[in-house]
């Protein structure tokens, strides 16, 4: 039988064991969502984790309502994209990028040529490939927060490890970046087609009103298409030391990496501290993650800087397109998805002129609102009146279109 | 296709501020509407009223 104090001691361990894994989930997703908040300060969408496989013309169905997302958006920093529907591959790269080189269409659209530019080798040749750049992100880490994934680049905890230090300021320079699109009216007529074509499967993703009792709640879904990305191979990491503000807080933390300890005197591989140093990573711990890496090129004291490289770039960001999925399976007009989410494009459309409320107005408010005719009207402006709102109709400076909806609507009906 | 979104209405007058936001909210989609004063023109107020999408805030 378990005495009071092993219970005691049992619980408190349990206890202390929930709470490590709840401060490292924290610490993970804080991790995310740092690192995405300095992507999305350069006018992108980030992609987390980062991968090789995001492509303009991938669609992803996404279920939370809008608000819901950006919600999700600011709580994480960033969108799962976890429901990949299909990969479009429409034709338009060699018009969009008429005289570049080695740019074309089918097989050989971006970004295969570059990706994969010798049958035999795995090795990627970017050097054609549109170029982008992005400014240089500052960050904190700290070794006792889940540092491993604190930036999604393995040269940070190698440089906190050669710094000797639990936490640290650094910035992070995106080299060797690229991007490449189509531009949005070719998804769209593409995405238009594979809707049409798959109405079918989009109609069990109609838009849902909440029921009366409460129990079921109004959803919409998306179809976020994607139409350009960015993609970086070389990552430069500079890591300056805080040991000021680290000293106090070091207790159980890690020992660190003696391989080159630069900040203690006593080490070996600090006798020329202070003074900046050229080295490879031979020192360096390895091995590494897959797929990169990393090259240390500079160290004092209290600073060092680290090349990472992938092997092939990855995509970091993207921007793309929202087209809601309506009654029937039918998308509806894209939704620039950043706009969206930052709540840039909250307001909607360009503003009008209110002309006052004339009397065809004035027949049409008390109609619009009796059984099915706000229905009718929906469907007779997305055919007759180039789908404008109906408060733009009713207010706006549409006085033809007012009498033809009375004429072709009300009257006939009464 | 679906409609597109009410647009934001500027020289509103006080007086038909309701009539505009009730038509606005015809649409299921905006779940906001902020409403800007502008002036007062003869005696009139207007406002702009704008409907989101997003909240604004």
């Amino acid at each position: 039988m378990i005495s009071r104090a092993q219970f005691l001691l049992l619980a408190a361990g349990m206890l202390s064991g929930c709470a490590t894994q709840k401060m490292s989930g924290d610490q993970l997703a804080r991790v995310a969502k740092d690192w995405s908040l300095s992507i999305r300060a350069s006018q992108i969408i980030p992609v987390y984790p980062l991968t090789e496989d995001l492509q303009p013309g991938d669609v992803f169905l996404v279920q939370t309502p809008v608000e819901e997302q950006v919600k999700v958006y600011l709580a994480k920093g960033f969108l799962p994209l976890e429901n990949l529907v299909t990969r479009l591959s429409p034709a338009g790269y060699a018009r969009f990028y008429r005289g570049w080189p080695y740019v074309a269409d089918g097989d050989k659209a971006p970004p295969r040529p570059w990706q994969f530019p010798k049958d035999d080798s795995p090795d990627s040749d970017f050097s054609r490939a549109p170029l982008a750049a992005f400014p240089t992100y500052n960050f904190s880490v700290s070794r006792s927060g889940g540092l491993n994934v604190a930036i999604p680049v393995q040269s940070v905890p190698v440089g906190l490890n050669l710094l000797d230090s639990a936490s640290a300021n650094g910035t992070i320079t995106l080299k060797d970046a690229f991007t490449y699109a189509l531009p949005a009216r070719t998804m769209y007529d593409a995405i238009h087609q594979w809707c049409r074509d798959n109405a079918d499967y989009l109609r069990q993703y109609e838009p849902t009103e909440s029921t009366a009792d409460g129990k079921q709640a109004a959803n919409r879904f998306y179809l976020r298409v994607i139409n350009r990305v960015y993609l970086v191979k070389t990552v430069d990491v500079s890591l300056f030391s805080n040991r000021g503000f680290a000293l106090s807080g070091s207790a159980g933390v890690p020992q660190p990496v003696q391989l080159l300890n630069i900040a203690n005197a006593t080490s070996p591989a600090s006798k020329d501290a202070g003074a900046p140093v050229s080295a490879s990573n031979d020192a360096a711990p390895q091995p590494l993650a897959v797929g990169g890496t990393v090259k240390l090129a500079m160290a004092t004291s209290r600073s060092v800087s680290l090349v990472e490289t992938f092997r092939r770039p990855l995509v970091i960001g993207y921007l793309a397109s929202d087209y809601a999925i309506e009654a029937r399976g039918k998308c509806a007009a894209p939704i620039p998805t950043f706009s969206m989410l930052e709540g840039h494009g909250a307001a909607a459309g360009k503003t009008i002129e209110y002309l006052g409320c004339d009397e065809n107005c004035g027949r049409i408010r008390p109609w619009v609102k009796q059984g099915t005719n706000q229905q009718k009207l929906e469907t007779w402006l997305e055919k007759k009146g180039g789908a404008i709102a109906i408060a733009d109709l009713l207010t706006g400076d549409y006085a033809g279109l007012r009498q033809r909806v009375v004429a072709e609507l009300i009257e006939p009906s009464q | 296709m679906a409609l597109q979104p009410p647009s934001p209405q500027s020289k509103v007058p006080r007086t038909d501020v309701s009539n505009v936001v009730d038509a606005m909210l015809l649409d299921s989609r905006v779940k906001w509407i902020g409403i800007v004063y502008e002036a007062t023109v003869g005696g009139v107020d207007t406002f702009t009223v704008n409907p989101y999408i997003v909240d604004p805030t």
